[in-house]
């Protein structure tokens, strides 16, 4: 690392008609590490899903390349098709709910006094900065069929019994119940990121508009919208790409109630079958799958990214 | 932003790096071990903190300057959970594991060959089954460390008002919980979990079914023939009718509803006494006025006697990967000598030799442990069984089973999920 760093430095103070490579140089540091710790594993992931590779191999055997065997047994599996439909019903569902609702808070934001600007702000950074787990966990404890406060809350409230009600044995009951805690972590990073956009949109072209009679439905859909369009973009793809491959949550959920078969989702999918079942190499199939629909979600973003910096 | 994450990943490289390089030293072959520190997994709360206590002095008392902690794993993903660790760098030393998962890592082998200690560990004295399921391919890797059996707890004043007494069939049995429920609403008459499919088998082994068979090297899953049905439309019969438990919950800490007054009996591990007469300012607590309350018997078969029951129970065994083996052995000595395998017997599990069964006691619980540990039964001897297990295909079916589902097309379709795992 020193020489690399004391060659580039070397060369910076002879700028005479080498500026082309220097910043090359400085992206090698970068480069290198990026190759190691994520491209290294990915390289050996594309391996394993052409081998056949099960717990005996974990311990060191060797592992024999069955060429596209393990791809055919999971394209051919109608499981996995139900699980890929799954993960992006409930993706763009999480993903039109979060959007709305931080778009919503963003716009409350706007409006507030300092002091409840504030106490927003906080609130919005607690839910953001629970770790996932522990959400999941402490939701648990307030669906909870014998003792959970909701169901407790329920009966009190409409008198129904609702006692002993499970709230994750039904499979959308279940995605509700995960969509409410998905949702209500990936609200603050909309809000904030949107607030910080508004922010930006120049008060004058929005007096203007009032004053012309445009309505504040009308002013956020002809004004505030396209200048926060890339933002939105943006924004959304980061959701999309985080909700699909959502897998504390649900992980966490099926442990404390629910049927594994009508509730996994890609990323719980993979862990299923690599570590509980054994079979790393259809596991390594499914998950290049996975990098393959990630990476094609991700083009449109660093589309954008690159076309902002043009500008 | 981007560089300083740019900054923080190089310095985790760095120090992930430095980690590597110092993880090296194994331990050497000489007859006094080199002092190291050793990490034992022990798994939930089953260990009594007794024995836990006995097992760091004494290991530290006869290894001066070397450590020993011992770990805590939770029972749910274990499998998963030994997988990672086992095979990466920081691998534990002395592990537990159910003795139905031990050949999962038997055969892949993650474990030390403790073959030519087997004399040494207690030979002919160690429980016959577990030895059986510590070893593989002729090699003895994971000793037996202890056996439980599943007992029926229940509360004596709930029967009493029902004019019930202790059943002596399994008919009877299923009976009883369905009038207690019946006529203690918001109670189970029987709790029974959804994904608690260790107390489902006997009602599948005692109505002539069995969970795979062994046709000359194909498994066969059984839940499809007609003694099978008969026993899973008991357990739904149960889970309908007699329990309030819920249908998707799973079997971890029953004391909690018991103590709470919403359990009338419950088929539960022999140490879960322990777990409902916990003092009440205890870390997990109990409800200690329930001791003259809590009575307990073994499950009854079918025809009378004893059901055959689910032997649980774990195995314990040496990493292949310990970087500290002879420290590990030491520990694992310990772990099976005759003080610390007291302390188990005495909290009702039953210890590892047989010649130890005595230390059980004489009071109800040892007398229904006995009576049941004589029937108990094994899932299926097959290294991929372990894999049924993980990928948690019981517990999906018999939370559908208690649901109300057709118990017949359920069958079929769990049998072709298992026939797929214990045949791939």
């Amino acid at each position: 690392m020193t020489t690399l760093l004391g060659s580039v430095s070397s060369r910076l103070r002879r700028p005479v008609g080498r500026k082309g490579l220097a910043p090359a140089l400085l992206l090698v540091p970068a480069t290198l590490i990026l190759i190691a710790i994520i491209g290294w594993p990915l390289l050996q992931l594309v391996i394993v899903s052409f081998q056949q590779f099960g717990r005996a191999q974990v311990f060191g055997q060797a592992a024999p390349f069955v060429g596209f065997d393990n791809y055919t047994r999971v394209l051919g599996d109608p499981q996995f098709w139900q699980v890929l439909a799954r993960s992006f019903l409930f993706c763009i569902v999480n993903v039109v709910v979060t959007m709305s609702l931080g778009t919503l808070v963003a716009l409350l934001m706007t409006r507030l006094n300092k002091f409840f600007r504030t106490l927003v702000s906080v609130g919005l950074l607690l839910a953001w900065a629970m770790p996932a787990l522990t959400a999941v966990i402490i939701w648990g404890w307030l669906f909870d069929t014998q003792f959970g406060v909701v169901n407790y809350l329920l009966s009190q409230v409409t008198g129904i019994d609702f006692t002993g009600h499970s709230w994750l044995i039904d499979p959308i009951s279940f995605f509700a119940v995960a969509g409410v805690i998905i949702t209500w972590q990936s609200v603050p990073f909309v809000a904030f990121t949107i607030y910080a956009g508004l922010t930006q949109v120049p008060d004058e072209v929005m007096e203007a508009a009032q004053l012309d009679g445009a309505g504040a439905v009308q002013r956020f859909r002809l004004i505030v919208f396209p200048y926060l369009k890339s933002i939105f973009l943006v924004v959304t793809i980061l959701q999309v790409i985080w909700d699909l491959r959502v897998f504390t949550q649900i992980f966490a959920l099926q442990g404390i109630g629910g049927i594994r078969e009508q509730t996994s989702t890609l990323g719980v999918y993979i862990y299923q079958t690599s570590l509980g079942t054994g079979d790393y190499g259809a596991g390594g199939a499914i998950a290049v799958i996975m990098v393959i629909i990630m990476l094609a979600i991700s083009i449109f973003y660093v589309r954008q990214t690159i076309k902002e910096e043009a500008l | 932003m981007r560089k300083l994450s740019l900054v923080a990943l190089g310095a985790a490289t760095m120090l992930a790096l430095a980690g590597c390089a110092s993880g090296g030293s194994a331990a050497s072959g000489s007859s006094t071990p080199e002092a190291g520190s050793i990490r034992v997994w022990l798994n939930g709360t089953d260990t009594p903190q007794a024995a836990r206590d006995y097992l760091k002095t004494t290991f530290e008392k006869q290894n001066p300057g070397s450590t020993l902690t011992v770990e805590e794993q939770s029972w749910t993903g274990l499998v998963d959970k030994l997988t990672t660790s086992l095979s990466g760098s920081d691998s534990p030393d002395v592990v537990e594991v159910g003795n139905t998962q031990a050949a999962a890592f038997t055969s892949a082998g993650a474990f030390e060959d403790l073959t030519s200690k087997l004399q040494e560990l207690g030979g002919s004295d160690l429980l016959p089954g577990f030895v059986a399921a510590g070893t593989y391919d002729g090699k003895f890797y994971a000793a037996p460390y202890y056996s439980g059996a599943r007992l029926v707890f229940y509360k004596k004043d709930l029967l009493a008002a029902s004019g019930l007494s202790v059943p002596t069939t399994l008919d009877q049995y299923v009976s009883n919980g369905v009038t207690l429920a019946a006529a203690n609403p918001g109670v189970s008459g029987i709790y029974f979990p959804g994904q608690d499919w260790y107390n489902a088998l006997p009602y599948i082994w005692e109505n002539g079914g069995e969970i795979a068979t062994d046709d000359n090297g194909t498994w066969k899953a059984g839940f499809e023939s007609a003694g099978a049905i008969a026993g899973l439309k008991q357990v739904q019969q149960v889970m309908e009718k007699a329990s309030v438990a819920p249908k998707d919950g799973n079997e971890t800490d029953p004391q909690v509803p018991f103590c709470a007054g919403t359990v009338a009996q419950v088929s539960a591990p022999s140490w879960v006494k322990g777990s409902i007469l916990a003092a009440a300012d205890a870390k997990a607590p109990g409800c200690p006025d329930q001791t003259a309350n809590l009575g307990v018997y073994a499950l009854p078969g079918k025809n009378g006697g004893a059901a055959q029951v689910f032997a649980g129970g774990s195995n314990i065994a040496i990493a292949a990967k310990s970087a500290h083996p002879d420290l590990a052995y030491s520990a694992l000595k310990i772990m099976l000598g005759t003080d610390y395998q007291t302390i188990l017997g005495k909290t009702g599990l039953v210890p590892a030799l047989k010649s130890l069964s005595s230390t059980l006691g004489t009071d109800d619980v040892a007398k229904a442990t006995a009576e049941a540990a004589a029937n108990a039964k094994l899932t299926p001897a097959s290294p991929k069984w372990a894999d049924v297990e993980a990928a948690g295909i019981l517990q999906d079916f018999f939370v559908k089973i208690g649901q109300g589902g057709d118990v017949t097309a359920l069958a079929t379709d769990v049998d072709s999920k298992i026939n797929a795992i214990l045949n791939g």
